[in-house]
């Protein structure tokens, strides 16, 4: 399995010091850690949406650091995704418009493949009926999934999460973590920072983060139907041992 | 086609923003359309109007004998001159004509017959052709049409004769009531029945080739020693005083839309930053999901150009509309525009490009995104710095009030008793003119002797002009007509220096001080002719300058006059005040009632009625423009107070929210954006009362100055400087934060823990 991200000495401020991992393609990867631990900044600065001081970031085969901010506008456009947990979406379009606003801006006239492509993503996540709703006419849940909808929208190769169910009940959590599952069933990498065991657990790897370094990872295996509660349980078990 | 629903629903969601910046764009497109639109309307009538009347390029006013054979000789001996003629004019004596049932009685301008030329200096129709008047027939100078409201077939009488009123003509000379004469057109048989009624003055025309330099020209006339007892007149001056009493309306315009193209910037660029601050977090999605820096802008500026064109497009709507009636006078004086379709084109061009300012301003906001990462403009609070809100409610108020002042300054300056001494006239309350009489030194003699007997005259002065030959440093020589006399008593306003004491010394109008290279403390010899015969050279100091409009503002002022002295007078001036100011119109009546016979010469004028006609339409005009800024000034005022009070409430919602959960009502806080909203407010207004002042006085001085007045001062109206339009800049003010303050009921106290909370 080769990287699709590859950190090497990362370095910003006080908030990281020398954090170096990478991620193979298609795996899902959580990173976990106490508030203030540095995991924001760390998925920010990864993704080419901040600028660390210091360290190599190769991401998709590319060294980010040194890009243009239009560089790294069409590195994120095309390459990559990101879900925020606030559910960013402009309120003056609705829900599709929303979605396809990223791909419609870079590429006019394939607007109607566009729209189609939205719709099916939409279905596929349980949202198809939303599409021409307000943004402020649909559910936490539904939103999220629209938004990763958008994200999904270029066909990215590795997506950003930053606790993307931290503004959620646990239905619409529930609902996110299947989208996201779902979506890295389908090959596309995927790298979110949480606080919630059970998000975390889902996933096939956690790397623990305190004081701006990599302090641990566990490693729990593709997830498979069935096999939640024994993953909560070892994730519970393993960040009290790293001392959460 | 989503950027279309993006920027529809925008606007909707933000209809009182979105309004302002409408309302801003299109009054700032109509105002610089409309100047421009009123400027090159006027200046293409004009342009047409001399072009079709084929205007003299030089003219020598002459009265008394004329050498025709000399001039004629001087004609053939010039390359530069294409056409040369002698207009007869005909001064008649005001009290002897009346139209219809009006009496010319108090009319100031100096009214004569004349025949259709027979080379150029043509008088023409509403249409601009050339008029051929029938016997019996007259045609009156349009600018009397509506002063008098004469009728065609009115009847005119000069004193027993009577002459029937067929239409209504164009002077490219002497359209405006700036020029002092007046032409009526008569038949050539009807001028010869009519001659014995007045005095006859000559007008000595010459149409030069083009490209020759019509300074030169005059230079040589006059060293050629030809007839010049009187003033000449360059193309230019002809064309400047036509478009003076309606250019400086324009102008006026002109200053209105720059401060409201100034304030359009400043508010429209709060508006940006106001909005890209509370749409920082979208701005930052925007950038996460990939949207590039140029996309970003575009999607913001879409909805600034889309606003633009709809405000440029009413604007230029509005322009039009309100150009019609501004545009009537200049239609009816100087004709219609001929190039529609340019002006149009110019008009068109005024509005967008204001608009282009406003979009580049815009745009140069908008970039402003640029420099936040998506990082911080998802999660910074402080990524920005919050702009004050309160500061664009200083800056406007001054701008409204300067807007209001300095119109109203103008106005009061031009409509004050003092503004005449701009004019080279001296400020006292009555002159009484002799000329056009075969004694005038008798004849002001035996009125001086007159005056001193009259008990109610406080006091008086007689002013005697005769020509003069100078001679310069250079060895040149140069006539100078030189009004002597005591000029301390009713003193103009000298640019420089003071009027002259001694007979060794004498003061220059600016116009005569720039054509003979002098300067106050230079010196120049005049040539005094004596009772013996002989010449007596006199080395006079320039002691002052001084601003003139009288005599194609080529004066001079000395105390040469002297009992051994014969230089020939050519018309005497007394200026006199009387001891009750209210007796001033009945005294004059009655002055004019007694020298109402043309053989006197005599003509007497109440000041105030000189300017208030030769100034008259300048005042309308300005009055009309000062009340349409008062009125602009007043709506920008409500808008923006209005649009940044709502702003301001809308940033401070959860605080005031957070204050209403601990039991603060909204009058409470109302009360407290109203203190905070003086607070900025008063500074605003004494702001704008000293920029209506000063700065204005200056701007308004570099208009006047095109109108001959030099150094020149606002004569300004205490009431309505320091209580009249501040008090109604604040009543609009503070009932646009009224107004505003309404939303704060609105306001809940749940709304700070989260829930509710606008976007």
């Amino acid at each position: 399995m080769s990287a699709i991200l590859k950190v090497n000495d990362l370095k910003k401020g006080d908030i990281l010091r020398n954090v170096s991992f990478e991620i193979g393609e298609g795996e899902i990867v959580a990173v976990m850690g106490p508030s203030g631990s540095g995991k924001s900044t760390l998925l920010y600065n990864v993704s080419g949406m901040d600028k660390p001081d210091d360290g190599e970031v190769m991401l998709c085969g590319t060294e980010i650091t040194g890009l243009s901010e239009d560089e790294k506008a069409e590195l994120r456009l095309n390459r990559m995704g990101f879900v925020f947990q606030q559910m960013n979406m402009l309120d003056n379009l609705n829900i599709i418009d929303n979605i396809v606003l990223p791909a419609v801006h870079a590429d006019r006239k394939h607007k109607r493949e566009y729209y189609a492509k939205a719709k099916a993503l939409m279905d596929s996540f349980h949202i198809g009926d939303l599409a021409e709703r307000k943004v402020n006419e649909v559910s936490g849940g539904q939103l999220q999934r629209a938004c990763i909808c958008r994200s999904m929208m270029m066909g990215p190769e590795i997506i950003f999460a930053d606790e993307p169910t931290g503004a959620l009940n646990q239905t619409a959590a529930s609902e996110v973590m299947e989208a996201f599952i779902r979506m890295n069933i389908e090959g596309t990498t995927v790298l979110m920072v949480t606080h919630d065991s059970r998000v975390a657990a889902i996933c096939e790897r956690i790397l623990y983060i305190l004081d701006g370094e990599i302090r641990g990872e566990l490693k729990l295996g593709k997830y498979a139907e069935g096999d939640s509660r024994v993953r909560e349980q070892k994730t519970v078990r393993w960040l009290e041992d790293m001392g959460w | 086609m989503m950027n279309k629903r993006m920027i529809i629903n925008d606007i909707k969601a933000n209809r009182l923003v979105s309004a302002a910046t409408f309302i801003f764009m299109a009054v700032t497109a109509m105002l610089l359309g409309l100047s421009i639109f009123l400027f090159a309307g006027l200046s293409d009538s004009i342009d047409r109007l001399m072009a079709e009347a084929e205007t003299p390029d030089f003219l020598q006013m002459h009265t008394g004998e004329l050498n025709k054979k000399q001039l004629m000789a001087f004609t053939q001996e010039r390359e530069d001159v294409e056409k040369m003629q002698i207009c007869a004019f005909l001064n008649l004596q005001n009290s002897q004509i009346s139209i219809g049932s009006n009496s010319f009685v108090n009319n100031m301008q100096d009214n004569g017959l004349c025949c259709q030329s027979e080379l150029f200096d043509y008088l023409v129709d509403a249409e601009n052709k050339v008029i051929q008047p029938a016997e019996g027939e007259v045609y009156i100078p349009v600018c009397y049409r509506k002063e008098y409201g004469i009728k065609p077939g009115d009847i005119m009488r000069i004193g027993s004769e009577e002459l029937t009123a067929a239409g209504f003509l164009r002077d490219s000379q002497m359209n405006s009531m700036m020029a002092s004469s007046k032409r009526f057109l008569v038949s050539d048989a009807d001028y010869e029945k009519l001659r014995p009624l007045g005095s006859e003055e000559y007008l000595i025309e010459f149409r030069l080739r083009e490209g020759s330099d019509i300074n030169a020209f005059a230079t040589a006339y006059r060293d050629a020693g030809l007839p010049d007892n009187g003033p000449a007149i360059t193309y230019a001056l002809i064309r400047m005083m036509n478009a003076l009493s309606d250019g400086l309306m324009i102008l006026v315009i002109l200053l209105i839309s720059v401060v409201v193209l100034f304030i359009s910037m400043l508010c429209i660029r709060y508006i940006i930053l106001t909005q890209l601050e509370k749409d920082r977090s979208d701005i930052g999605m925007l950038k996460a999901v990939g949207i590039s820096r140029q996309d970003i802008r575009k999607l913001y500026f879409s909805k600034y150009l889309f606003l633009s064109a709809a405000g440029c497009l009413t604007g230029i709507i509005l322009a039009v509309i309100t150009g019609q009636p501004l545009g009537t006078h200049m239609k009816e004086l100087y004709g219609e525009a001929g190039n529609t379709g340019l002006i149009y084109s110019c008009m068109i061009f005024g509005s967008l490009a204001a608009e282009a300012i406003i979009l580049l301003s815009v745009y140069a906001n908008i970039r402003r995104t640029d420099k936040m990462t998506a990082v911080e403009a998802l999660y910074s609070k402080n990524a920005q710095v919050k702009k004050n809100l309160w500061l664009p409610a200083t800056v406007i108020t001054a701008a409204a009030l300067f807007m209001i002042l300095v119109p109203w300054n103008m106005r009061s300056t031009l409509n004050a008793p003092e503004f005449v001494t701009y004019m080279g006239i001296g400020e006292s309350q009555i002159r009484i003119d002799i000329r056009q009489t075969d004694n005038v030194e008798d004849k002001a003699a035996a009125m001086t002797e007159e005056i001193e007997q009259d008990k109610r005259v406080r006091d008086h002065v007689l002013m005697q002009t005769g020509s003069y030959k100078t001679v310069l440093p250079d060895g040149a020589s140069y006539d100078l007509m030189i009004e002597n006399g005591d000029h301390s008593r009713f003193p103009v306003r000298y640019t420089e220096g003071r009027y002259p004491e001694k007979e060794n010394e004498i003061a220059l109008s600016v116009l005569n001080a720039e054509e003979m290279g002098l300067k106050q403390g230079d010196t120049v010899i005049v040539c005094r002719e004596m009772k013996d015969g002989g010449i007596s050279e006199v080395n006079c100091t320039v002691c002052g300058i001084y601003s003139d409009i009288t005599n194609g503002g080529k004066t001079a002022k000395g105390c040469l006059k002297k009992p051994d002295d014969a230089t020939p007078v050519m018309w005497s001036i007394i200026y006199l005040s009387l001891c009750d100011d209210q007796l001033a119109g009945a005294w004059t009546g009655e002055y004019q009632q007694r020298h109402a016979s043309f053989e006197d010469g005599v003509r007497v004028t109440l000041i105030a009625d000189y300017l208030k006609e030769t100034y008259g339409q300048t005042i309308r005009n300005i009055s009309n423009a000062s009340a349409v800024s008062a009125a602009m000034s007043g709506i920008i005022l409500l808008v923006v107070i209005l649009l940044f009070l709502r702003l301001v409430i809308w940033r401070e919602r959860s605080d005031s929210s957070l204050r209403k959960a601990l039991g603060f009502t909204s009058t409470d806080i109302s009360r407290d954006y109203l203190k905070k909203a003086l607070l900025y407010i008063l500074p605003g207004i004494v702001l704008g009362i000293f920029a209506g002042i000063v700065p204005g006085q200056s701007l308004a001085a570099m208009l006047l100055r095109s109108m001959g007045a030099y150094s020149f001062h606002f004569i300004i109206e205490p009431a309505v400087v320091y209580a009249a339009a501040p008090a109604f800049v604040l009543i609009v003010a503070l009932g646009a934060a009224h107004l505003s303050l309404m939303e704060v009921k609105r306001i809940r106290a749940y709304e700070c823990l989260g829930a509710g909370k606008a976007k």
